[in-house]
């Protein structure tokens, strides 16, 4: 119907729509007598506009009743969208409840918006729209937003586990309530067993998530056919195996709709994901769109996931054959270590410390540094812990041990045409009746190590020695020390030393401050003075970055294992200068 | 075993085992808590009830200046010891989820969190405790090659609190949740709460939240929007500078500092330092009550070490001078002064 069809039933005598100055003040108050719209072809000879006709165009229809609310005038539009309103009836009798009150309701199908407005005389007006069409277009920009944004913190959640376990997690738990009550992420088998993670939605809006496993075999077929990359589309049946396999607890497969869509892997789908929700809520097919790029974003991070499993795996693996071994127990020796390796995240470095027994009940330690950063500087301390490990079983005189290291370091670097070398102390350690042990120490290069005495005085021991891995026969540092019962031997690296930090974050904390920080811990077991040492350095590089750090301590217990008991176990306060006065 | 004849057998030992911890006799304290075992005492009860207690002890006598650093390391090593004894003796089977244990970046004080862990395997999870100053990068790469249930995080030192943040932030990234523990987020954990993080007074408690994901996960925002005023930037910015002022002012305010040794000079560049970072943490969480109560703790400290009050508040001084154009910084080192104030003239009066 348009609007010329509906001209010939005007009610009105053709005339109604024309203002008249006593009805719309508006125009006559300012405008009295003159054309409202004066580019209405003047030169055709209309002075003023033909209402009626300019009626009809509008989009809102109009309803006039008098002070009675009779209904006196119906527009064509109005018309068209209230049948029941007639001229000459009570407008409350036509039944429409959206002309009460105004604003939005839904009638014969369609999406009206009406608003009324009083006019002169106790007459009304009510204007009616139909807003059908606006109002789907704004749903659907609105939902449209909604499924962007929702997409946009999956993206950012999702990108950032990269433990295969937390990632299925994290998709069931973003899949609720959003695109289902239940989520069921089922990966594809591994070793012919596939797990599987379900999130449901909790009483307080939070999805509770648990998980399981289940044979190849015994996957419900919609999912298996789903981990080969087909989307099953016998919806029934599929909410039928997802309470079967007792995914959908309180749901019943009359009262349930599900879809299943595979997540995109490398080659394969890399798992399944099951969405369930009542059937009040069917999955229409802007649904099912939300529900694949969900998948996709899913399958993506749960891909690079499985991926760095898989390299973090043969990493870890390289990595724990590079990490220090902590020294054997020996007798008489209580040992202390600290490790903090320069790149935080790789847990190895250049550093190395270890310690074998040897036949006799003493036992061969050491501690060094090679040349170079990183993983290429682990591997090369991991040769060089490896060679020492099979020439101390030949070799137990420190000195002779570290020439023959040098030889055969010498003889991997050329033939590898790549100039590596160590420093390192080397030392063999033997107990004493009384307590005490004897260290012969030989030096490669290596910082001398520390005595902490029993009087409280701390002893730098004087070992020199050239470099390991760099000259045939090199001038090797032999030195014997004697520990009493209760002293201890501190061997570090450069890493301490030259850490770098203080006020400005680029003083070295250098040797005195090394010194100062162990003076007065002569009676501090092996592993706490070692921690401490660490601490200190790590207090001086504030958060700064530093060089691979590593410490070896070996204190004489004294006789029956244990370390003699303090004799003066409060000391002078004034004597110990753990902070300088102030002010 | 009721409780009140655990109560009157803890009391009966405690005294020799703080003998042991003096004397560093680690074989006389393992005994003693292995005793307790033997006797039917549970291990959470032994590892809260004097393993902790006794920790405290120790960090006491150390603030009182009545033991040496050196010996509150011992101590504290020889109750590290104690722990690993207990926990072998109960060697409890892990029947839950795997909860990763550590302490913040920087933050040295292990024994809370240790102790935390082993109550946390007592009550069947399986527990990582990656232990003291763990750098973030180490804690995220473990959480990203071993699934976590959650991540306990300890902090004694308020100081460490933006730090702690920024860890807080890496672990959620991974999609773990976090709680936290340790007075370094204030006695009543206001400061967790600041940073929106769950917190847990004491073992008991985070061992029941950690068993309660939605709580883990349900928890409040951040509230950090006075950090766009830029104070705590700057402030950290700043920092060698200030110390480079303050160092300057103490030397024309006091002539016996020109006879200070280097390890003195250490020191008290240390104690400016500190002065500042707890400054900046207390402008990180907007709270003036942070900065106040290290002052307090600073006197104390320094006056059972001979340094007067007054030191602290020159240097307070100092400070507020060199920050007269940030508002939020002098109001917080007004409070500190006045703090000092009162504890000099309650020392003196």
């Amino acid at each position: 119907m348009t609007a010329a069809d509906v001209r010939g039933h005007d009610p009105g005598d053709g005339r109604v729509w024309t203002p008249s100055a006593a009805r719309t003040p508006a125009f006559s108050a300012d405008v009295p007598g003159r054309p409202a719209l004066p580019a209405l072809a003047p030169d055709r000879g209309h002075a003023a506009p033909d209402w009626s006709e300019v009626v009809e165009h509008f989009r809102e229809g109009l309803v006039i009743c008098d002070a009675d609310g009779v209904v006196r005038q119906v527009s064509p539009v109005a018309e068209r969208l209230l049948p029941e309103v007639v001229p000459g009836a009570l407008l409350a009798a036509a039944g429409v409840t959206g002309l009460v009150a105004g604003g939005d309701f839904t009638h014969h199908g369609r999406r009206l918006r009406a608003r009324r407005m009083p006019l002169s005389a106790g007459r009304s007006c009510w204007y009616v729209e139909d807003v059908t069409e606006i109002v789907s277009r704004a749903d659907a920009l609105l939902a449209e937003r909604a499924r962007s944004a929702f997409l946009a913190v999956v993206g950012e959640k999702l990108g950032n586990p990269l433990h295969p376990d937390r990632a299925a997690a994290a998709v069931v738990r973003l899949a609720v309530p959003t695109l289902a009550e239940v989520a069921v992420l089922v990966l594809a088998p591994r070793s012919g067993r596939s797990r599987w993670w379900r999130a449901s939605r909790g009483d307080d809006e939070m999805p509770t998530v648990d998980s399981g496993v289940l044979a190849a075999p015994d996957l419900p077929p919609a999912i298996a056919e789903g981990l080969l990359g087909a989307e099953p589309h016998a919806v029934d049946w599929l909410v039928e195996q997802a309470v079967e396999a007792g995914w959908l607890p309180g749901l019943t497969s009359v009262e349930a709709c599900a879809r299943v869509v595979p997540l995109p892997g490398r080659e394969a789908p890399v798992g399944v994901l099951l969405v369930a929700r009542r059937a009040t809520r069917w999955y229409d097919e802007e649904d099912v769109d939300l529900v694949r790029a969900f998948a996709a974003r899913a399958g993506a991070a749960l891909t690079t996931a499985v991926l760095y499993r898989d390299q973090a795996e043969v990493a870890d693996t390289l990595q724990a054959s590079l990490v220090p071994v902590e020294p054997a127990e020996a007798t008489g020796v209580q040992w202390g270590t600290a490790y903090r390796p320069a790149q935080a995240g790789l847990r190895i470095g250049g550093d190395f410390y270890g310690a074998h027994r040897l036949p006799d009940g003493g036992s061969v330690f050491f501690l060094g540094d090679v040349s170079g950063k990183g993983v290429e500087a682990a591997v090369f301390t991991g040769q060089l812990r490896q060679c020492l490990h099979a020439l101390h079983r030949v070799e137990a005189h420190p000195a002779r041990l570290l020439r023959l290291l040098n030889d055969a370091l010498l003889e991997t670097t050329q033939a590898h045409d790549r100039g590596r070398f160590a420093t390192m102390v080397l030392g063999v350690v033997r107990p004493h009746r009384d307590g005490g042990l004897t260290l012969a120490l030989a030096g490669g290069g290596h910082l001398p190590p520390l005595v902490l005495r029993n009087s409280g005085a701390v002893e730098q021991v004087p070992l020199s020695g050239m470099l390991v891995g760099v000259v045939p026969d090199p001038r090797v540092g032999e030195v014997t020390v004697r520990l009493e019962p209760g002293e201890t031997c501190l061997l570090y690296s450069d890493g301490i030393t030259e850490a770098r930090g203080g006020r400005r974050g680029h003083e070295q904390f250098g040797p005195e401050r090394l010194v100062n920080a162990v003076t007065d811990c002569q009676r501090m077991p092996a592993p706490a003075l070692a921690e401490r040492i660490e601490q200190v350095t790590c207090d001086w590089l504030g958060h700064g970055d530093h060089d691979d750090i590593a410490v070896l301590a070996l204190r004489a217990t004294g006789p029956g294992g244990r370390t003699p008991r303090h004799l003066h176990a409060v000391p002078d306060p004034a004597a110990t200068g753990t902070r300088g006065p102030r002010g | 075993m009721s409780a009140p004849t655990t109560r009157a057998e803890l009391t009966d030992v405690w005294s020799g085992y703080l003998e042991s911890l003096q004397e560093a006799d680690e074989y006389g304290a393992i005994e003693v808590a292995t005793g307790l075992l033997e006797d039917g005492v549970p291990a959470e009860r032994v590892l809260l009830d004097l393993v902790a207690p006794a920790q405290a002890e120790v960090g006491e006598r150390w603030a009182r200046n009545e033991w040496s650093v050196a010996q509150e390391h011992a101590a504290t090593h020889i109750s590290e010891q104690v722990v690993a004894a207990v926990a072998a003796y109960a060697a409890p089977r892990p029947t839950r989820g795997r909860i990763v244990v550590a302490c913040m970046d920087g933050e040295w004080h292990a024994l809370p969190p240790r102790l935390v862990a082993e109550v946390l395997r007592l009550r069947g999870w399986q527990v990582t405790f990656l232990g003291a100053s763990v750098p973030a990068a180490h804690l995220v790469s473990y959480l990203h090659r071993h699934d976590a249930h959650a991540v306990a995080l300890a902090c004694a030192l308020p100081m460490r609190l933006p730090h702690a943040h920024r860890m807080i932030e890496a672990c959620r990234r991974s999609d773990v949740p976090v709680v936290v523990g340790g007075r370094g987020f204030g006695v009543d954990g206001r400061w967790a709460r600041r940073l929106g993080v769950a917190w847990a007074p004491d073992a008991p408690s985070a061992a029941d939240l950690v068993a309660d994901e939605p709580a883990l996960r349900r928890v409040p925002p951040a509230r950090l929007s006075h950090l766009a005023d830029d104070e705590y930037a700057s402030l950290v910015k700043r920092r060698g500078e200030l110390i480079d002022e303050a160092v300057a002012d103490l030397r024309e305010r006091v002539p016996s500092a020109r006879d200070y040794t280097s390890a003195q000079w250490d020191s008290t560049i240390g104690d400016l330092g500190y002065i500042l970072d707890f400054l900046a943490a207390a402008l990180y969480v907007d709270d003036s009550t942070l900065f106040t109560e290290f002052v307090d703790w600073l006197v104390a400290v320094l006056t059972s070490r001979g340094v007067p009050a007054g030191a602290v508040g020159a240097t307070l001084d100092q400070y507020a001078r060199a920050l007269r154009d940030f508002p939020r910084a002098t109001r917080f080192l007004a409070r500190g002064r006045a703090s000092v104030a009162a504890a000099g003239s309650a020392a003196t009066g």
